[in-house]
């Protein structure tokens, strides 16, 4: 992985941020939420004081095993429904509905209050509708042999009154009352019997001065005319629970006591809602103006989660049993909090005990919209989202700037450090040298080695002469007086000991003016006048003289170039060949043929010599032609690396250069010779 | 009389060899280590060759010094250069202040001693009449073997020894094609390939000064070298 694909990786971190920032605001959201709510808590509170002063309204308890299972609740209605036996015209969602069981299926039922009057709906699941006869109805005490709907007054102490819904057919239906005064129709009833597939449905509208405090309703099914039937009812006892509606003195003093933007609730101590005003601001209405969708991922997966905004709504049935209603109820004051996921709003709510005596009587709830902390986050999170892409952006362009400056410096600079070798002069100036940071502590470094290479190199290279300059005057000694001695007519051993001491002396000679050779070529190149040749008249008759030299190779000579004319030393070039045909027989064996070729190529002619024999070490190639340096096995003598140095030196001398590779089998030397304007370059001691 | 030979070396070990192979071919020899005394000593009497090394002690340039003030005391007093120097710029430098001879000191002693022999015998022909039988023609060549001097077209061309040997030796047999070895046998010097084309190279250039479109001696490439008759 490249510096800028690393760099831009960190620039990543920058997406850090918008978590961050949703952690913020998602604190704020949360505290400021808890702030309100306590403020709400705070004014339930004092709700609840002030309603502890009017305990009257608050219902009275179930006596005995009663429950609230046994109550009815009485709806008030908001618009008054037509008498027609159908449900759709009434002021309430279906959920209103209670249902019981029945014999032959569900049984529901709704109780409602408009004006003066009680309205009764049943929907009675019937198989097999039987309908009253004058007879079955008109029967005073007896089983009433039919199917109906009995509507139980009570006012305890005193004995309950029924009043009962029977059809002789589909309509309208007259309402018997069965009280201590008798059985007799009930004129003021006004009720309609309406079959519907499966059963039947009875609405009536009763005056509510007939009913007493307690209600609940019976629902006789019979299947046949002689038999009294089966009773389903919605209290357990004889007698019903207390009839439970919402109470027009507290709702008006709800009214007055509520804010704007708040719902208040009163129930009772069994949770029957007994007053309802107001409305939690627009929370469970859909959010005002569209919110993006990216905007709403962000909430669902950044915004704490909270329960659905419906949950707030007052029970449909009349009866609130949440959680922190039922807790106020137990007397702990409590609170909770509702969002909706679509809209992002959220609502708190919060319930408080109302005690008389030590009892609990009741509980107050308030509900309350959080708009405000809502669009306070809502333009938090979306300008935080815009600063953050900007900053993400930003720091990622800035970041990868930066990278692209730095990893070019860097390559410049070992670019710079690769090429610095490969010349015949080492180059120790280098790009970022003047800067201060690391990569010009790295450019320095580098410069610094590479002088000392240079010098070394330098040594290296007038090493060989300045040796063997050195050891020619111990040699002279050596070897005049071996001359000398030679003379004082040794005879026998001392004469041969003598005569190898001379032969060690020539060898060493001989050493030594290989070694001086290079400096020498060099010197040579310095003076020499180029001269106009053919290469081929030159190289040809040269080759015929390597037959006679090594007489154990053969030696192949193409030239296919049209015209060799060149510019030059011809001695020069031939001293290379030497030096390289020399080379070619040393690497390789008896009988060989060593190839000798002039083509023109790339940049002038190429003279190549090429000889079989094992590959050149992969790891020497580059320094092949440098001084002292041999792939020879150690060992072997006369061969100080120094021939292929003074090759290189002549084909330089001529503005060309030598390379060598494996081929066909072997080694190919070759040397590119510029034709054109081919001078002898001045190499050597400059 | 012994010929008299001055060695001035400042290698005691060199030296001495020198004088003893000298003394035993018969020579007097007088050796002095650096630049003074040799000057001290030859202002009172010179001796009849000098054998001189560049080098000498803290004195780098010091025998070509005393190469040009004993040149100046006499034009025809044989001078021999024998030093470790063998780069061409020296060669040259040597020869040009006058020196008969520039050898390196991987000489033989018998190459040496032969040298010697044959610039007295040149010192020697000088003094006599110019004689009919050491003398050799080839076209606009003339070779006096005696003397061992040159002449091109009638004009002398001023050879050192080795030049001389190696001009006589490709001269004789013009046509034939003299390769190194033969020609470093004739030059009494053992020469690599470099010293050879550095020789042949100034000894055209000696020629085309006297004539400039001297071209009898032609390089044969992988060789050597032949004497064309003109």
């Amino acid at each position: 992985m490249n510096l800028k694909r690393q760099l831009l990786l960190v620039s990543l971190l920058t997406l850090v941020l918008p978590w961050a920032g949703c952690e913020f605001i998602r604190e704020t959201e949360s505290a400021l939420r808890q702030s309100q709510q306590q403020m709400l808590s705070g004014t339930a509170r004092a709700l609840a004081e002030s309603l502890e002063r009017y305990p009257e309204e608050f219902p009275a308890q179930p006596k005995g095993n009663e429950t609230p299972a046994d109550q009815l609740y009485g709806h008030r209605l908001d618009t008054e429904p037509l008498i027609d036996g159908y449900f759709n015209d009434w002021s309430l969602p279906p959920d209103a509905l209670r249902q019981i069981r029945g014999t032959d299926g569900p049984i529901r039922f709704v109780v409602g209050l408009h004006g003066r009057y009680v309205y009764l709906y049943t929907a009675v699941s019937d198989d097999d509708v039987v309908y009253a006869s004058p007879s079955t109805i008109a029967i005073e005490d007896g089983p009433g042999y039919a199917d109906r709907v009995v509507l139980i007054s009570a006012n305890p102490p005193m004995a309950s009154e029924s009043l009962m819904f029977a059809a002789e057919a589909p309509g309208p239906v007259i309402a018997y009352l069965r009280s201590s005064f008798g059985f007799a129709p009930e004129p003021a009833v006004l009720a309609r019997w309406q079959d519907v597939a499966g059963g039947y449905q009875v609405e009536a509208r009763i005056p509510a001065n007939l009913l007493g405090t307690h209600l609940g309703i019976n629902v006789i099914n019979t299947s046949s005319e002689r038999e009294p039937g089966a009773r389903s009812a919605s209290f357990a006892g004889q007698v019903p629970g207390p009839f439970v509606t919402t109470s027009p003195d507290l709702m008006l003093l709800a009214e007055k006591l509520v804010q704007p933007g708040t719902r208040m609730l009163i129930t009772d101590r069994n949770g029957w809602r007994i007053a309802a005003v107001g409305s939690p601001g627009t929370a469970t209405q859909p959010a005002q103006g569209a919110v993006s969708n990216w905007l709403r991922i962000a909430y669902t997966a950044l915004v704490e989660p909270g329960t659905e905004p419906a949950f707030a709504e007052p029970d449909p049935s009349g009866r609130e049993r949440q959680p922190y209603i039922a807790a106020a109820l137990d007397g702990r004051s409590s609170e909770s909090w509702f969002r909706s996921i679509d809209s992002g709003r959220a609502i708190v709510a919060v319930a408080e005990p109302i005690s008389s005596n030590g009892n609990t009587i009741g509980s107050v709830v308030l509900q309350q919209g959080t708009d405000a902390i809502l669009s306070l986050r809502n333009a938090g999170l979306a300008r935080l989202m815009n600063v953050t892409i900007i900053a993400t952006v930003l720091v990622a362009v800035a970041l990868l700037g930066y990278a692209t400056w730095l990893s070019r410096r860097i390559r410049r600079l070992s670019l710079a450090a690769e090429q610095a070798v490969e010349g015949a002069a080492i180059r120790t100036a280098l790009p970022s040298a003047e800067s201060g940071d690391e990569i010009g502590d790295l450019s320095r470094s580098f410069s610094s080695v590479l002088g000392q290479l240079a010098d070394y190199n330098d040594y290296l290279r007038s090493l060989a002469s300045k040796l063997s300059h050195e050891l020619r005057t111990p040699l002279a000694i050596v070897t005049s007086s071996l001359e000398n001695l030679e003379h004082e007519g040794l005879e026998g051993a001392p004469a041969d000991y003598t005569a190898r001491a001379k032969d060690g002396a020539e060898r060493l000679r001989r050493i030594l003016n290989a070694m001086s050779e290079a400096s020498r070529v060099e010197e040579l190149m310095e003076h020499a006048e180029p001269e106009e040749f053919r290469l081929e008249s030159v190289l040809s008759p040269t080759v015929d003289a390597y037959r006679d030299v090594y007489p154990d190779r053969r030696f192949e000579f193409n030239c296919n170039a049209a015209d060799t004319g060149m510019r030059g030393s011809p001695e020069l070039l031939i001293q290379m060949l030497d030096k390289l045909v020399d080379n070619a027989a040393d690497f390789s064996s008896d009988g060989d043929l060593i190839r000798i070729s002039v083509e023109s190529g790339d940049g002038g002619l190429v003279l190549s010599v090429h000889n079989p024999g094992p590959p050149l070490p992969e790891r020497m190639r580059s320094q092949l032609f440098d001084s002292m340096v041999s792939v020879r096995a150690a060992g072997s003598d006369k061969h100080l690396g120094l021939g292929l140095y003074v090759a290189k030196l002549i084909a330089e001398g001529h503005g060309g250069r030598i390379t060598a590779e494996n081929a066909d089998d072997g080694v190919r030397f070759s040397v590119v010779l510029p034709v054109a304007d081919a001078k002898l370059a001045q190499v050597g001691r400059e | 009389m012994a010929k008299r030979i001055a060695i001035v070396e400042d290698e005691a070990a060199i030296r001495d060899n020198y004088a003893a192979a000298f003394r035993r071919e018969g020579y007097a020899v007088d050796a002095y280590d650096s630049r003074a005394p040799a000057l001290e000593a030859f202002a009172s009497r010179l001796p009849d060759l000098v054998v001189i090394d560049i080098n000498l002690k803290d004195d780098v340039e010091g025998g070509f010094e005393l190469c040009r003030e004993l040149r100046a005391q006499s034009a025809d007093l044989p001078i021999i250069f024998l030093t470790a120097r063998d780069s061409e710029f020296d060669a040259v430098s040597g020869l040009r202040l006058g020196a008969d001879d520039y050898l390196t000191k991987d000489i033989s002693l018998p190459h040496l001693m032969a040298r010697v022999a044959a610039l007295f015998r040149r010192l020697d022909a000088m003094q006599k009449p110019q004689g009919e039988n050491g003398r050799i023609t080839r076209g606009s060549l003339e070779i006096d073997t005696d003397r061992m001097t040159v002449q091109w077209r009638g004009i002398p061309v001023g050879l050192t020894l080795t030049e001389f040997w190696l001009v006589h030796a490709m001269a004789r047999y013009p046509g034939h094609v003299k390769n190194r070895q033969q020609l470093m046998d004739a030059a009494q010097a053992v020469l690599d390939d470099n010293t050879i084309t550095s020789h042949v190279k100034r000894i055209r250039r000696k020629f085309q000064a006297v004539d400039a479109d001297f071209g009898c001696i032609e390089t044969v490439y992988g060789m050597g070298y032949r004497w064309l008759a003109d």
